[in-house]
């Protein structure tokens, strides 16, 4: 049924084989595989878990953040005498009591500054900061600081951004240009003139917030010339790195520690002006200040997901074979970079993973806008370009009338092949998730055959199982770990800077350290996310903690056992390599009589030879092509997942039910199934959030119209639907045990799948996310008009009121 | 409940109320707020501020037995009340069977809204001791959690709710 | 966020919260559950000088039935109270599954009936309901009281007939009532925490198939929660068909003037109404309960 490749064009990946070791065939593990209980969940079920928030230190000041009120303005004088004159007011700090160096988390856009020094750029941008004996004290002493601004012409529409008379946001950044991006690979061209079918489609994504649950909070301590930081935060690494390059630090003398984080979802990866303004505040107090934000400011701060315009050309085989694709986007950045440059190279990057396709051009513009920064969220660029693929490849399986699940099989990527900018794809079970998802979903007897109303949609996703290189150029490894044993032998420590925001990364490095030792994740203890006291790590984004951060772990897991077996080996007169331990017992491999306990051969250990340690560290190949922007999308491995969702719409209200969803993973070995299976539930969450419900809004003066989690809504218990979470059996080879991301990964499908769900209901398309009722009533009815239907208008009926 | 009043006229009252079985006096300024109050006066900081206008539900506490926001009740207005918090829900060491199963549904993530979802399936079990999913989650949908699309969540006080049976 | 200053009080007697009213002058607030009155405080939008709180007011928490007043809900009875009340269930079940849509179950716990009708925002969801079914308040001032139907109980946006500096409300009444059915209908963004978008409540009086007698009330859609007498008018005296339904939900879109906001467009509330109060009506004349 296959059609003939055109000629002179590629038309299916090359491939490609990881030199690493095979899959083992023995996988009786011992702790892996298992799903453990996570080991911080008494401390979190009985209130003793203690967030930044909840820390007090002797002689603790409060601190907050006088922020801008308007979009654009001169800042023309700031008056804080008033203020200083309030009772508990212990310090006022404006641009001309900090470092005006200009900091931000991309090093090829640092633009900005502790405090806005000429202009304000965004409603909520940093003017001044307080700290006070207490909170309320803060907010009126906020209150009286008087600052006098010149409004200045806004940038609210990022396709405008452009614009020869648009006003011009950072003076160094001309016509608003932020990140441009112009990536060719293959023949896109060619693959057009060639192809039966060229569809071109438009897609808007919207901008959402991270949401965490816990809002950011940040307590800053100088202790003669060292600053300590306890902060909300996804990289203890990343904040030590910025903070002492703000305040011409060595890194050796900022020590930033992660106490339990209330989620993060990419929105606490980079230090804030908390972290900032509060390391001042506390040099000039003396005294230890602990800076917050509230609800509506961290709407404000944001770092969220961008809005993007995503224009999508491809043309295709007869049969549905993709030939060629290009992707021409714009996004809105904010006000400054953020995160936004990795955003934007990744928008464009994955969408070459889950279907094989060869020739891509990538077309981007970020631009400024006087609106607050967007940065990384869950998926970072993937999940609205996704999206848009999805959607898009719906329409051209409807024109083509080939079923949308039949056209993602005949296209979908197979394992050990290279993407064509350049992503070595080693596990990749693409084909099989798809199968399983159809299977599970009764796809067969669901397609066309669902009462009216009624619609079924299927979408692919994958994601990196971390960044293959890190955020700012260093040549650290990428992880590394400590385990030390007791001297009793009866517990272990696993020092790792991998850093639990809730995800449970805490729980599967110790799982993976007790099965490289040989030992009981009961005994396990875990220090983790102390730059002091762990060894370093970037840190939880990109989804890389359990294969990078585990990688270091087995290593370091894999020397105590070496060590202890040499140990064990002396004491029962047997070469080591006769000997194997698991779950804490060390037995001879051919003569069960003789056993040893761990504790035994531990203690002996450390009474002979001093402390039982392990070390290790991962690094990962040299990824990646030469072009510009090579290195942003490249990782070890990748995940892949197939979603099945089915929705029941209102026809005449355009409220959409969804019911079910199947997402189907291939995320290789899996560590806590219990924990990964909760990974899904809450990627699949948050994409279902932003399908529907959430979306960031702003008044014609650009400031956030809905800023509390009563406008902004996050789907409650109510509203989620059935969900099913299954995998594929999957070894990554480049993983330790075979492991891979998840993450993220469930975020991606989610919103093509309930866009071609309520396709496939109705025969709408809403090309704007979210999928919102009045979207949905306003495209019926649209639909209904153009059948010729009789639509009563609303808006022209008698009216009975003055 | 006695005012008194502050060098600059500001009043403060003494009021009386019973947390997690203990009974407490504290003086307070008639804005301080009970989750303020639980937090800042009391150091029970399992009591979480998520959103402060009752959206959320982090900071929900029992009073007198009802699931409340903690962020929109004066500590004034709990005068001669009984509140208890998350730190109040396992006696002696002993964990509480929501909280168990909590653990082994794997129904927790960052942990920062778990406080206040077990206080609210606690009421929940505690007048209707068999409830359907439907009814769990209602009883939970002003706890707002980002981490785990309260599949879990709801699974877990479902088998807390049997285990009871 | 903060409360900005206040002084409190907690009066023991109705007398003396009245009478707290008048010393205090325009700037004192009454607070009973507080879901409202400290959202707004906290948000900047009021700063009243003092708080009389009616917590110590036993008396006026409670929910009782009388043959000849109907049932008298007092002014402190939370939004869970009356859902759970069997008295309400037994005589206006559509009042119990209204206060039921409101909120969150902690906010439920909380506010109250009197606060929910006090702060008088368009988007409430009991005023439809309780105006559909006839109801009325009472006002309490020093020394008289006096009664208000809660239909002409809302005067803005925010704005209602309580003398705020001198009067309480204290009890809302729902009249014994031939009604044979009637209901609430609320469209909010998401299943729980969601104001409504459009709120419909319709009562109707069924004489078999012949609507005898029919309020309709629509919430979120005007500056007040408002009747929709013209559409009443198309269906009293007539046989009910679904023709007649939809026709009656045609005719309440001009009985309302939403506006344009970030929960939906005039134009989608226009055909809302339409859909709900068909709906509204379908569910009152067919569900056999009130």
């Amino acid at each position: 049924m296959s059609q003939p490749t055109p000629a002179g064009l590629k038309s299916s990946a090359r491939t490609y084989t990881h030199p690493g070791l095979p899959e083992p065939a023995d996988k009786d593990y011992a702790v892996i595989g298992k799903s453990k209980p996570k080991i911080d969940a008494r401390e979190k079920v009985t209130g003793q878990a203690r967030y930044t928030a909840d820390l007090k230190f002797p002689n603790m000041l409060y601190g907050k953040i006088l922020t801008s009120p308007h979009a654009h303005a001169r800042i023309l004088s700031i008056d804080t005498s008033e203020a200083e004159k309030i009772p508990g007011v212990k310090a006022v700090i404006t641009h001309k009591d900090v470092p005006t160096l200009k900091y931000g988390i991309s090093p090829a856009r640092w633009d900005e500054n502790i405090f806005c020094i000429e202009t304000v750029k965004f409603v909520g941008d940093k003017v001044a900061a307080v700290a006070c004996i207490d909170e309320e004290t803060c907010y009126k002493a906020l209150k009286a600081i008087k600052v006098e601004y010149e409004v200045l012409p806004a940038v609210l529409d990022p396709l405008h951004a452009m614009d020869e008379d648009a006003p011009q946001i950072h003076p160094e950044y001309p016509l608003n240009k932020n990140t441009e991006i112009h990536q060719n690979f293959g023949d896109v061209d060619e693959a057009f003139r060639q192809a039966d079918y060229v569809r071109t489609d438009m897609f808007v994504g919207n901008r959402t917030y991270q949401a965490p649950m816990e809002p950011h909070t940040a307590t800053s301590i100088w202790q003669g010339g060292k600053l300590t930081v306890y902060s909300s935060t996804q990289s203890p690494h990343y904040f030590q790195y910025y903070i002492a390059r703000e305040f011409g630090l060595p890194m050796g003398d900022v020590r930033v520690i992660k106490t339990y984080v209330g989620g993060g979802f990419g929105g606490k990866l980079e230090p804030t002006g908390l972290e900032f303004a509060g390391a001042v505040l506390a040099r000039l107090t003396g005294r230890p200040v602990k800076m917050f934000y509230d609800r509506a400011e961290m709407f404000a701060h944001n770092r969220g997901r961008h809005r993007q315009y995503m224009k999508l050309t491809t043309g295709v085989n007869a049969d549905g074979r993709i030939l060629g694709v290009h992707a021409d986007f714009i996004m809105d950045g904010g006000a400054y970079t953020s995160l936004g440059i990795a955003t934007a190279y990744y928008a464009g990057a994955m969408l070459t993973l889950t279907y094989d396709f060869e020739n891509y051009r990538f077309d981007m513009n970020r631009v400024y806008t006087n609106l607050p920064a967007c940065g990384a969220q869950r998926g970072h660029g993937a999940p609205q370009p996704r999206y848009a693929f999805e959607a898009h490849l719906d329409n051209i399986a409807k024109d083509l009338d080939i079923d949308p699940l039949e056209i993602r099989l005949r296209n979908a990527r197979k394992p050990n092949t290279i993407t064509p900018n350049e992503f070595v794809v080693n596990s990749c079970e693409m084909v099989a998730c798809l199968e399983q998802a159809r299977d599970i979903s009764g796809w067969a007897d669901k397609k066309g055959k669902l009462p009216a109303g009624r619609g079924i949609g299927v979408a692919t996703g994958s994601f990196v199982s971390g960044a293959g290189y890190p955020i700012y150029r260093t040549d650290l490894p990428h992880a590394a770990a400590m385990i030390k044993v007791a001297e009793d032998g009866t517990a272990a420590t696993l020092y790792t800077g991998a850093t639990d925001i809730g995800q449970g990364s805490d729980t599967v490095l110790c799982q993976m350290a007790a099965e490289a030792m040989g030992y009981t994740y009961e005994q396990m203890k875990i220090v983790a996310a102390d730059t002091e006291t762990t060894p370093h790590d970037f840190g939880a984004y990109a989804s890389r903690q359990t294969l990078m951060s585990g990688a270091a772990v087995k290593e370091a897991g894999d020397e105590v056992r070496k060590q202890l077996l040499e140990m064990a080996g002396e004491m029962v007169d047997l070469p080591p390599e006769r000997l194997s331990v698991r779950l804490g017992r060390i037995s001879a491999k051919d003569n069960p009589e003789i056993t040893l306990t761990f504790e035994e051969a531990a203690r002996t250990f450390f009474v002979q030879k001093g402390p039982l340690m392990g070390r290790g560290s991962y690094a990962p190949p040299k990824l990646g092509g030469k072009h510009k922007g090579a290195p942003v999308g490249t990782s070890p491995a990748y995940s892949f997942a197939a979603q099945v969702s089915e929705v029941e719409i209102d026809e005449e209200t355009g409220e959409v039910a969804v019911l079910d969803v199947w997402d189907v993973h291939d995320c290789g070995q899996v560590i806590n199934p219990a924990l990964l299976h909760a990974q899904v539930h809450g990627a699949l969450y948050m994409g279902m959030g932003e399908s529907i419900w959430e979306e960031v809004r702003f008044d014609a003066k650009g400031k956030i119209q809905n800023p509390t989690l009563g406008e902004y809504r996050l789907p409650t218990a109510l509203d989620m639907p059935r969900i099913h979470s299954s995998l594929v059996p999957s070894y990554e080879i480049a993983g330790p045990w075979g492991v891979k991301e998840v993450g993220e990964g469930a975020t991606l499908p989610t919103m093509g799948c309930f866009r071609n769900a309520i396709f496939d209901a109705m025969g709408i398309s809403v090309n704007s996310l979210p999928l919102t009722p009045e979207k949905v009533w306003a495209a019926l009815r649209e639909k209904r008009k153009a059948n010729g239907e009789d639509i009563w208008d609303p808006m022209a009926c008698e009216c009975f009121l003055e | 409940m006695q005012a008194i009043a502050d060098k600059q006229g500001v009043k403060r009252y003494i009021i009386s109320l019973t947390v997690n079985g203990d009974e407490y006096s504290p003086v307070i300024k008639g804005n301080t707020l009970l989750v303020n109050l639980l937090r800042d006066g009391l150091d029970l900081t399992g009591t979480k501020k998520g959103c402060e206008l009752g959206d959320c539900g982090s900071c929900t506490v029992l009073m007198d037995g009802k699931p409340v926001d903690a962020c929109l009740v004066l500590a004034l207005e709990a005068d001669g009340c009984e509140i208890i918090t998350i730190e109040g829900v396992a006696q002696h060491g002993e964990l509480d069977r929501l909280q168990r199963s909590f653990i082994d549904n794997a129904a927790i993530q960052c942990g920062y809204c778990t406080p206040g979802m077990i206080l609210s399936a606690k009421a929940l079990l505690a007048r209707n001791p068999h409830p359907t999913e439907p009814e769990v989650r209602a009883a939970i949908a002003g706890n707002l959690c980002r981490c785990t699309g309260y599949v879990n969540i709801v699974k877990a006080v479902l088998d807390a709710a049997e285990v009871t049976a | 966020m903060y409360l900005p200053d206040f002084d409190y009080y907690a009066p023991e007697s109705l007398t003396e919260a009245t009478g707290l009213l008048m010393q205090l002058g325009t700037s004192a607030r009454v607070l009973a559950g507080g879901t409202d009155i400290l959202v707004k405080m906290k948000s900047g939008l009021l700063a009243p000088s003092a708080l009389v709180s009616l917590k110590n007011l036993h008396e006026l928490r409670r929910i009782r039935w009388d043959a000849d007043r109907g049932l008298a809900i007092g002014a402190l009875a939370t939004h869970n109270e009356i859902c759970n009340s069997a008295v309400v269930q037994e005589h206006f079940l559509s009042l119990s599954e209204a206060a039921h849509k409101l909120a969150n179950n902690q906010i439920r716990n909380r506010g109250t009936i009197g606060g929910n009708l006090v702060n008088a925002i368009p988007s409430a969801d009991l005023p439809p309901i309780l105006i559909a079914l006839g109801a009325y308040v009472t006002l309490a001032g020093p020394n008289s009281s006096r009664t208000v139907p809660v239909e002409s109980f809302f005067t803005g946006v925010s704005r209602c007939a309580l003398e705020p500096e001198r009067e309480i409300l204290t009890e809302v009444v729902i009249p014994p009532q031939k009604t044979t059915g009637s209901t609430y209908i609320k469209f909010g963004l998401r299943r729980s925490g969601a104001l409504a978008v459009v709120g419909v409540a319709a009562a109707v009086t069924m004489d078999g198939n012949v609507v005898r007698d029919a309020r309709i009330c629509l919430g979120a859609v005007y500056k007040v929660p408002t009747r929709a007498i013209q559409a009443e008018q198309v269906l009293i005296g007539k046989t009910w068909t679904n023709d007649l339904l939809e026709q009656a939900g045609r005719t309440a879109v001009g009985c309302c003037l939403p506006i344009s906001d970030i929960r939906g467009s005039a134009e989608y509330r226009r055909d809302l109404v339409r859909i709900f109060t068909r709906r509204a009506l379908k569910r009152a004349i067919t569900q056999g309960h009130v």
